[in-house]
């Protein structure tokens, strides 16, 4: 709807805002203990100039260099489930608030539906689907065996999140994990058992 | 009589994992959302911008040129008829109609007379023809044929109810030309007037804005309920407070939104991959759409990401995507986006009004009037269910009016919400509860025991009916024990000093949560396959509920393996009949159904194999991994004994339903009807007015747990829905121009992890009474826990949810002990 025409309220439609804002817009999606941006992990060349057409997207997913073509106002979501089938990130708010949608991008954790695609060219991406592959990771091991989730349409998206922040430091404490986590959002209610996932993972350090 | 739940329970009852935990976390999981066929197109949705409006012309002659556009299609004109005459470009077409029921509501007119209209349509390239599920040109088509006929400029002056109304819609090759497509689509409207809030409404009573027999927008009509003499009871009582309490509209907020893919095949068939609670009855209703038999649509949900009651049909945008599927000739996904999921998809009604209520020092209550209204948005229905009494005191309190009014604004219809209507009258009537036990200086435990429901004494022992009293009081013991009531509660506003109050609250809560009811039973089948694979398939849905597994820990409970040697198929609809996933019946059908069919392949296993190892198959018994024949002293490990079917198979089938689980003899299967307590601490800053919730005490019964650690998970979800619902969830709409102002996440408020008390469940195991739906329950009371317990933190009601901080500060102004 935000997309219709003679919208009374003149609502400001997420495409509009990130095109109008740029990369700053996009880093701006950094989920974590309030990390700063890290322009220096994003090409910043990338985005001026190309389109309105397609342009080629090369980028690493879950250590396989992938390639495809996207219009620049694609989001690095949509180019990943739409262009690329990687489906592990969801798309739930497709505004930078529920968190279904985080990845790995460098390093860091990214809301990936408030990036434009062309922003993570060359770039490493990590998904959910990364902690499956050969052994199951142990922070998605604790979500199933804590019941840490009901529909788990979130649950991808807080397993990124948690994996990360343990990444970042290994001793981290329940309530640093949780904070990590603050930028995601359950609506079965499954925050009870992943407390208990959280505390079992600290003590074995992630 | 069946045979029933073991008497030893080796898995029932205890601790296990979802079978499809580790897919679901790391991303595995197909969701329908996740689905990309081969040559997959993308749909939108154009809708009204406009909260009412007609349409005053429609263009869409630019959006047919944009770029990967597939179809186009216009919603709400499409007439289906049989073609009487063609002459050159014209069309002539009669269509069978029901007899038009708009011009009032009188009773006795016949709206099911049929007659037929003819129609004349001169085909332009405006006009879409549609015969056998296939686009056609008007030199395919011949006199007597059927055909659908879709005409773009029929769509003017078409009425749209609500902002985010239905108009046309695109198939395109991708998301993005999709909305191309949509914005090059010309439209003008004529807007007209609407009313977005209730209150609105209430001034203007007799003015119409919303489709419907109704001469405005206000139906007072047919909700009243009276039970004694209310004015005695009123009259009689130590004690009379009368309050005036209120809920907002909120939204499901499914994560993965509705939506479906849709794919039709070379015969004809159709495969939908959609986000549904109901599998089966989403097959049948596009069967009867698009005139094809039941058996030719399959509709697959393997996994689901929320439902809460909100999906059960297709919906506009998924018969728009199979409509756009057949045209195109390829398949297509609309999957809505979260401003269409919030608008359009459902929603739970509010309820607001003025509840009296009066009692005696000892805690009776003697009199008890509710004059009500809530919202359903453009149109009633059935689901509403506003039928707002005080359930748990219905049977105590022995003088009861009430009156409601339903109350259509120009906004999205409301859909079932979990235990629609009861959360509404928890805090309806839990306020009210509360606010006379403060006036009568007596502490709401006391009321509470007071007023409870007695046991009927002609009832069945094990049922709920014959012993709900017990049930109750010993809930209230558990709960207040988990609490800590005794030391905790003060009375309201007198806690300790300072400028963070401190309060506890409670709320009870009763459902039903029986086998779902109407002619067919739910089924479930069960193959025993020579290497010893056991395979369960049924048609339901896993909405979260850990629906799989269950059926996995039944089968292996009875074939003495463990759950995850058990292949289970679920989710798509040929697998045999399944209800839909609401009321909690899920699982007191399913569960019974697996048991059934387990144990009709265990038996059909003993008289395969029981001749080919010399045995009876009276004599025969499964234990943990192996069959043994006690009377011989004879025993196979499982595996061995499952190879002697050689190329056969051993087969069950299990069928259940609320009628068979009412046979004699049936009452330890299934059963229903089940109470809870919840209790709330919260603190409450008063200068902020922000509150916290500190600890939310559960207390459930439901029967025979199958699985205790996905039942756990169940109530602390739904209390925090609960949760949720007391302190963040609304839908604030805009009367100037007539939008919500928060169709997204981000000011739709739900809680995260930081915002989470830590939550104590305790489950009543009650296995003589069967499996009794869990689902629903949990979430009813917690709202008006939390709102009690901030009542008690300051002494003065805080009267309508959410409890927010400006709602906080504006009743202490009002005379809180701040």
């Amino acid at each position: 709807m935000k997309d219709s025409q003679g919208d009374p309220r003149g609502g400001v439609s997420r495409r509009g805002f990130l095109t109008g804002t740029g990369a700053a817009a996009a880093v701006a999606g950094l989920t974590g203990e309030l990390a700063p941006p890290a322009p220096a992990q994003v090409n910043p060349a990338s985005a001026p100039g190309a389109g309105p057409g397609a342009v080629r997207l090369e980028l690493t997913v879950n250590g396989k260099p992938v390639n495809t073509s996207v219009e620049p106002r694609v989001t690095l979501l949509d180019a990943l489930r739409n262009y690329l089938d990687v489906t592990g990130c969801k798309r739930v708010c497709d505004r930078g608030t529920c968190g279904a949608c985080t990845v790995v991008l460098n390093g860091r954790t990214v809301y990936s539906c408030t990036m434009l695609a062309l922003e993570a060219r060359g770039a490493d991406v990590k998904t959910a689907e990364s902690l499956g592959m050969g052994r199951l990771d142990p922070v998605p091991a604790a979500f199933a065996e804590n019941d840490a989730q009901q529909c788990g349409f979130c649950t991808p998206g807080f397993v990124v999140s948690m994996r990360a922040a343990f990444d970042k430091n290994p001793n981290a404490t329940p309530e640093q994990i949780e904070a990590a986590l603050c930028g995601n959002i359950c609506r079965c209610g499954t925050y009870e058992q992943m407390r208990n996932a959280v505390v079992q993972l600290c003590r074995k350090g992630g | 009589m069946a045979e029933g739940w073991p008497k030893k329970r080796r898995l029932l009852g205890t601790r296990v994992r979802r079978l499809d935990g580790p897919d679901k976390a790391t991303g595995r999981a197909k969701y329908s959302f996740d689905i990309n066929r081969k040559g997959m197109l993308h749909g939108a949705i154009l809708r009204s911008p406009y909260a009412h409006a007609k349409i005053k012309s429609i263009d869409t002659t630019e959006a047919k040129k944009t770029p990967g556009l597939k179809a186009l299609l216009i919603i709400g004109v499409a007439r289906n008829g049989t073609i009487t005459a063609i002459d050159g470009n014209t069309l002539t077409y009669k269509v069978a109609t029901a007899a038009p029921k708009k011009k009032g509501p009188k009773k006795d007119e016949k709206p099911e007379e049929k007659k037929e209209e003819t129609f004349n349509v001169e085909v332009t390239p405006g006009v879409t023809l549609i015969s056998k599920n296939k686009v056609v040109k008007l030199s395919d088509l011949k006199v007597g044929d059927p055909v659908t006929i879709e005409s773009e400029q029929a769509a003017v002056g078409r009425e749209l109810f609500f902002a985010g109304d239905e108009i046309a819609a695109v198939a395109a090759d991708t998301e993005e030309h999709a909305k191309d497509a949509l914005k090059a689509i010309k439209i003008e409207y004529d807007p007209l007037d609407h009313f977005v809030h209730e209150d609105e409404v209430i001034k203007n009573p007799r003015k119409k804005t919303t489709p419907g027999p109704l001469q405005g927008n206000l139906d007072d009509t047919g909700k009243e309920f009276t039970k004694g003499d209310v004015a005695a009871g009123f009259d009689k009582s130590d004690a009379t407070v009368e309050g005036t309490y209120g809920v907002p509209v909120i939204s499901h907020q499914c994560l993965e939104s509705h939506g479906l893919v849709a794919e039709w095949d070379q015969d004809g068939g159709l495969t939908v991959w959609c986000s549904t609670q109901a599998t089966v009855s989403i097959a049948g209703a596009l069967a009867g759409r698009f005139g094809i038999p039941p058996t030719k649509v399959k509709c697959i949900t393997h996994y689901m990401g929320g439902g809460f009651g909100s999906k059960f049909s297709p919906g506009v945008w998924g018969f728009t995507a199979a409509d756009l599927a057949r045209r195109a000739g390829a398949p297509v996904k609309i999957m809505l986006d979260r401003e269409e999921e919030i608008t359009t998809a459902g929603n739970r009604p509010s309820a607001s009004g003025t509840v009296k209520i009066a009692g005696n020092k000892d805690g009776t209550i003697t009199a008890f009037a509710v004059d009500c209204r809530g919202t359903p948005g453009f149109a009633g229905g059935a689901t509403v269910n506003l039928n707002l009494l005080p359930y748990i005191y219905l049977d105590a309190i022995p003088n009861i009016k009430r009156s409601h009014s339903v109350v259509l604004i120009n906004a999205g219809q409301a859909q079932a919400m979990r235990a629609p209507g009861h959360p509404q009258n928890c805090v309806l009537t839990e306020f009210a509860v509360d606010d006379l036990a403060a006036k009568l200086g007596i502490d709401p435990l006391i009321i509470r025991r007071k007023n409870l429901p007695p046991n009927t004494k002609t009832k069945d022992a094990i049922s709920w009916a014959a012993r709900r009293n017990n049930v109750y009081n010993e809930q209230l013991d558990i709960a207040t024990k988990l609490a800590g009531w005794q030391q905790k509660w003060h009375p309201p506003g007198m806690g300790k000093a300072g400028t963070v109050k401190h309060g506890i609250g409670m709320a009870i809560h009763t459902w039903g949560g029986f086998a779902a009811g109407g002619n067919t039973p739910n089924e479930c089948h069960v193959i025993i396959s020579r290497d010893g694979t056991a395979t369960a398939q049924t048609s339901t849905q896993d909405l979260g509920t850990a629906q799989r597994t269950v059926t996995a820990i039944v089968v292996a409970e009875i074939l003495g393996l463990t759950p995850t040697d058990v292949v289970t198929k679920i989710g798509e609809s040929p697998f045999g009949f399944s209800s839909g996933s609401g009321g909690s019946t899920t699982c007191p059908s399913q569960a019974p159904a697996a048991l059934l069919a387990a144990q009709a392949a265990r038996d059909d296993l003993f008289k395969k194999v029981a001749p080919k190892v010399g045995a009876d198959p009276t004599d025969l018994v499964i234990e943990v991994g192996k069959v043994v024949d006690a009377k011989n002293k004879k025993e196979w490990a499982w595996k061995e004994f499952c190879a002697r079917l050689g190329m056969d198979e051993a087969k069950g089938k299990g069928e259940w339903s609320l009628a068979i689980s009412n046979e004699p003899g049936n009452e330890n299967i299934s059963s229903g009807q089940v109470g809870g307590v919840q209790i709330a601490e919260v603190l409450v800053d008063s200068e902020t007015g922000v509150v916290r919730a500190k600890h939310l005490v559960a207390v459930q019964d439901c029967g025979l747990v199958v699985n205790k650690l996905a039942c756990e998970s169940q109530v602390a979800g739904g209390v925090i829905m609960g949760l949720n619902y007391a302190l963040f969830e609304e839908i604030i709409r805009d009367q100037q121009t007539g939008r919500q102002v928060n169709p997204d996440m981000e000011f739709y408020k739900l809680g995260g992890l930081a915002d989470m008390p830590k939550i104590t469940v305790h489950m009543m195991d009650m296995p003589e009474r069967g499996v009794i739906g869990i689902g629903e329950p949990p979430t009813i009371s917690t709202a008006a826990a939390v709102g009690n317990a901030v009542f008690n933190a300051l002494g003065v009601r805080v009267p309508f949810i959410p409890l927010t901080p400006k709602r906080v500060l504006d009743a202490l102004k009002k005379g809180g002990k701040a």
